[in-house]
């Protein structure tokens, strides 16, 4: 029981930070968001940060590193809410690619190790509702030669995607988890439409329309859909470890504010009822952070345990991203709510990602249908 | 970054189950799993078999005859004793007083108390808070005035737990009235049966007896017991009070209080009502952080790689959530826990075994708790030390 990092995991660390405060400043992001939410450039910089590759295997010319090392590097882009899509590629899409044919994907992933593409996972559909199961995108064919057809929204990147990963119905019931498959599709395909937009948090996005498109079987139905689930829950880490950055730079952002700003001649600071708001801001910040590790921590558990505890840490991360981001903002005071000021930006993002993969009223059901007699973090 | 224990924790951990598998007596942890009161004699006798084998100082360094176990064997220690059901080890004694002995206490002193705490014979309580000085601690009024080689004690002590049972009393007094009030208070050990003390019963909303008001009359000290200097007092029971630390969370015990709500739901019939369940899920969650926390801080002990300054989180958050667990309980059994059973709940009462959950102190527990927020530096004043260590003044 050892809650340290690793020299290796400090220098990893030194090395995302070090970008994200020189090359990644608010005006910076200011103008990616302007321009759409996705840079080549940047994200040609944190492919020359070698972390990319991270969860690659090395034969395809990763890193292979593990679940730890990804939580810091996602802490470190959270302080930065960097809108690059670096979970949605570099964890989700690659644990997808791990597990899928081994033909199709082993390409794709040397791609990604490289900072070539983007491949993304397009899963959320209009009424899927986090329900991963729930599938009404439809797949027909067999071998190499599938046709698929249906609408993902909120597909990360957007028009920079290279590649999208699409889970699609092949058989049953529209909930029916064992007829789901997952295929690969390119755009600019007869019967792929990428239709971009912005979305709440700055980064771009879009909706994916398919019509009779091409694509090839990344995993067949019957293990497609646990392959699925356990990128989700790698998704849910990444975007907790994500989230305990973005909270810990604008409770520091606050706190600096909440020193300078002066009202009936003294700093706001001093005042009790800020400075007990204050205290649960951190109390929320500490508890998300303990259930952010709690997440990384139990990835590599067996489904039904590791699926408990994500389940569980998002809740708590749900709770904390919105009490910490609605307070900050109120503790800020006009401030707060306006455009020019970064505060308000961390509190979309966190926001947004409270709404990814399941936010806290789903991830509660889940935690509590899941609940079995003995609690704790080793139960 | 690893979550699992050592082999050498896990089987330290086998040897603690296996042995107080074998030693907790079952009336006694009967009595806890139910929240029947305990009697003095039942918390002595487990006290006793604690001090016979060496672990009633569980927290103890070697030199003072404790295991000297590191923080993660001491959290596992307490582990198994709570999921066990074992009492609440009553800390005045050995978690409290036996430290500041050891730290500022002279050989003699040492050698003449705590052999008694170690063994369980000897029950200390603690004379802090006064009728005008609760959270402002620091302005206690109770006089010990220097005649020769003894301290004239005169005042008041108040929420004094279990302070029927005692047999010692360490306190916090007054010796002089220069300077800040931190700088005028000393740390004494006083003899319950000394003539002019008097310990007079404040009753709860539980209808328990479990706080005492200590009056002193008079009462003669002599002066080899006071603790380290005259005036310094105040340095001591603030090292006191930063010993406690991962204990005051109780996240053990909230494990196993977490069973059993879970155990009356199903028993109540409102484990399939989604409303409800989902409240149990949402505790659990808090549970399972709050032991995250815990765990980050051993973590951080025993590594010393790290500092975690989350002393008053752990309080603020493990008080919550031991009030949450004892209202949940409550809610689940509902009307059954209206009518007040004080003859069921009294002490040496056995439940039994075949009647299912044993309902009658729901409420009574549930209106002990809110003490918790209270005592021990009530969670608002721990909010005021959180925002200082957070906006850095």
């Amino acid at each position: 029981m050892d809650f340290d990092f690793s020299d290796d995991q400090e220098m990893l660390r030194d090395t995302v930070r070090r970008w994200v405060e020189r090359g990644y400043d608010f005006e910076r992001r200011r103008q990616i968001v302007k321009a759409g939410g996705f840079s080549r450039d940047a994200w040609k910089e944190i492919a020359d940060l070698g972390v990319c590759g991270l969860q690659v295997p090395e034969a395809q010319g990763g890193l292979g590193l593990g679940a730890v090392d990804a939580m810091v590097v996602m802490e470190e882009l959270g302080r930065g809410i960097v809108v690059e899509p670096y979970a949605a590629v570099a964890l989700v899409a690659t644990s997808l690619l791990k597990a899928g044919h081994e033909a199709a994907a082993a390409p794709r992933l040397q791609h990604i190790a490289e900072g070539k593409e983007i491949v993304v996972l397009a899963h959320e559909e209009r009424h899927s509702r986090y329900r991963l199961a729930h599938v009404e995108t439809t797949a027909h064919g067999s071998g190499h030669a599938w046709r698929l057809t249906g609408r993902k929204i909120a597909v990360p990147a957007g028009a920079a995607a290279n590649a999208f990963i699409v889970p699609a119905r092949v058989r049953g019931a529209v909930d029916d988890a064992d007829g789901v498959g997952i295929f690969l599709v390119s755009p600019g395909q007869p019967g792929v439409e990428v239709q971009p937009y912005p979305m709440q948090d700055g980064s771009s996005g879009a909706d994916l329309v398919l019509n009779e498109a091409a694509a090839i079987e990344l995993i067949a139905p019957g293990a497609a859909y646990a392959a699925l689930e356990r990128a989700v829950d790698v998704g849910i880490a990444a975007l907790c470890a994500e989230a305990v950055g973005a909270m810990d730079k604008l409770v520091a952002i606050t706190v600096e504010y909440m020193n300078t700003r002066k009202q009936f001649g003294v700093a706001i600071a001093t005042f009790q009822a800020l400075r007990h708001r204050a205290a649960d801001v951190k109390m929320q910040l500490e508890l998300a952070r303990s259930m952010s590790y709690f997440a990384t921590l139990k990835l590599g558990e067996e489904p039904a345990a590791r699926r408990r505890a994500l389940a569980q840490a998002k809740v708590q991360l749900g709770n904390s991203m919105r009490f910490v981001g609605q307070q900050c903002i109120q503790m800020h005071g006009g401030i707060g709510v306006t455009d020019e000021y970064a505060a308000g930006h961390y509190f979309k993002r966190l926001t947004v990602i409270e709404m990814t993969f399941g936010d806290t009223l789903f991830q509660l059901g889940e935690a509590s249908r899941r609940m079995q007699t003995t609690a704790g973090v080793f139960a | 970054m690893d979550l699992a224990f050592t082999p050498e924790e896990l089987a330290f951990r086998e040897q603690i189950h296996a042995w107080v598998r074998d030693n907790l007596p079952k009336d006694i942890s009967e009595k806890v799993r139910n929240s029947i009161h305990l009697t003095r004699d039942d918390m002595q006798r487990w006290a006793k078999i604690l001090g016979q084998k060496g672990w009633l100082g569980w927290g103890w360094p070697k030199e003072f005859g404790g295991p000297g176990w590191n923080a993660v064997l001491k959290h596992l220690f307490e582990e198994e004793l709570a999921l066990a059901g074992a009492p609440r080890i009553v800390p005045f004694g050995p978690v409290m007083v036996a430290p500041v002995i050891m730290a500022f206490g002279t050989a003699e002193q040492q050698k003449r108390f705590l052999p008694g705490i170690a063994s369980g014979e000897v029950w200390w309580s603690q004379g802090y808070s006064e009728p005008g000085s609760g959270s402002d601690l620091a302005s206690l009024k109770t006089r010990a005035e220097r005649r020769g080689d003894k301290y004239v004690v005169n005042g008041q002590k108040t929420w004094t737990t279990l302070g029927q049972f005692g047999d010692w009393i360490f306190c916090l007094v007054r010796t002089s009235n220069e300077g800040k009030p931190q700088t005028g208070i000393s740390f004494l050990l006083i003899d319950m049966k000394s003539p002019g003390i008097t310990v007079r019963p404040i009753i709860t909303l539980d209808g328990a007896h479990e706080v005492n008001e200590v009056f002193f009359d008079n009462v003669e000290v002599p002066a080899d017991q006071l603790i380290g200097e005259e005036n310094k007092g105040w340095t001591y029971a603030k090292y006191l009070l930063a010993h406690e630390r991962t204990n005051i969370a109780d996240v053990n015990r909230a494990k196993r209080e977490l069973e059993r709500v879970k155990r009356i739901a199903k028993a109540e019939g409102v484990w399939d009502d989604v409303r409800f369940r989902d409240q149990i899920a949402l505790l659990e969650i808090d549970i399972v952080a709050l032991e995250m926390m815990v765990l980050r801080v051993l973590s951080a002990e025993k590594s010393g790689k790290q500092s975690l300054d989350v002393a008053g989180l752990l309080k603020i958050r493990g008080s919550e959530i031991q009030q949450r667990y004892s209202e949940l309980m409550m809610l689940a059994a509902g009307p059954a826990t209206v009518p007040l059973r004080a003859d069921l709940v009294a002490a040496g009462w056995q439940p039994d075994q075949n009647a299912g959950e044993f309902v009658a102190p729901l409420a009574g527990t549930y209106f002990n708790m809110r003490k918790t927020t209270i005592y021990g530096g009530s969670n608002e004043v721990q909010r005021n030390i959180v925002a200082q260590t957070v906006l850095g003044s």
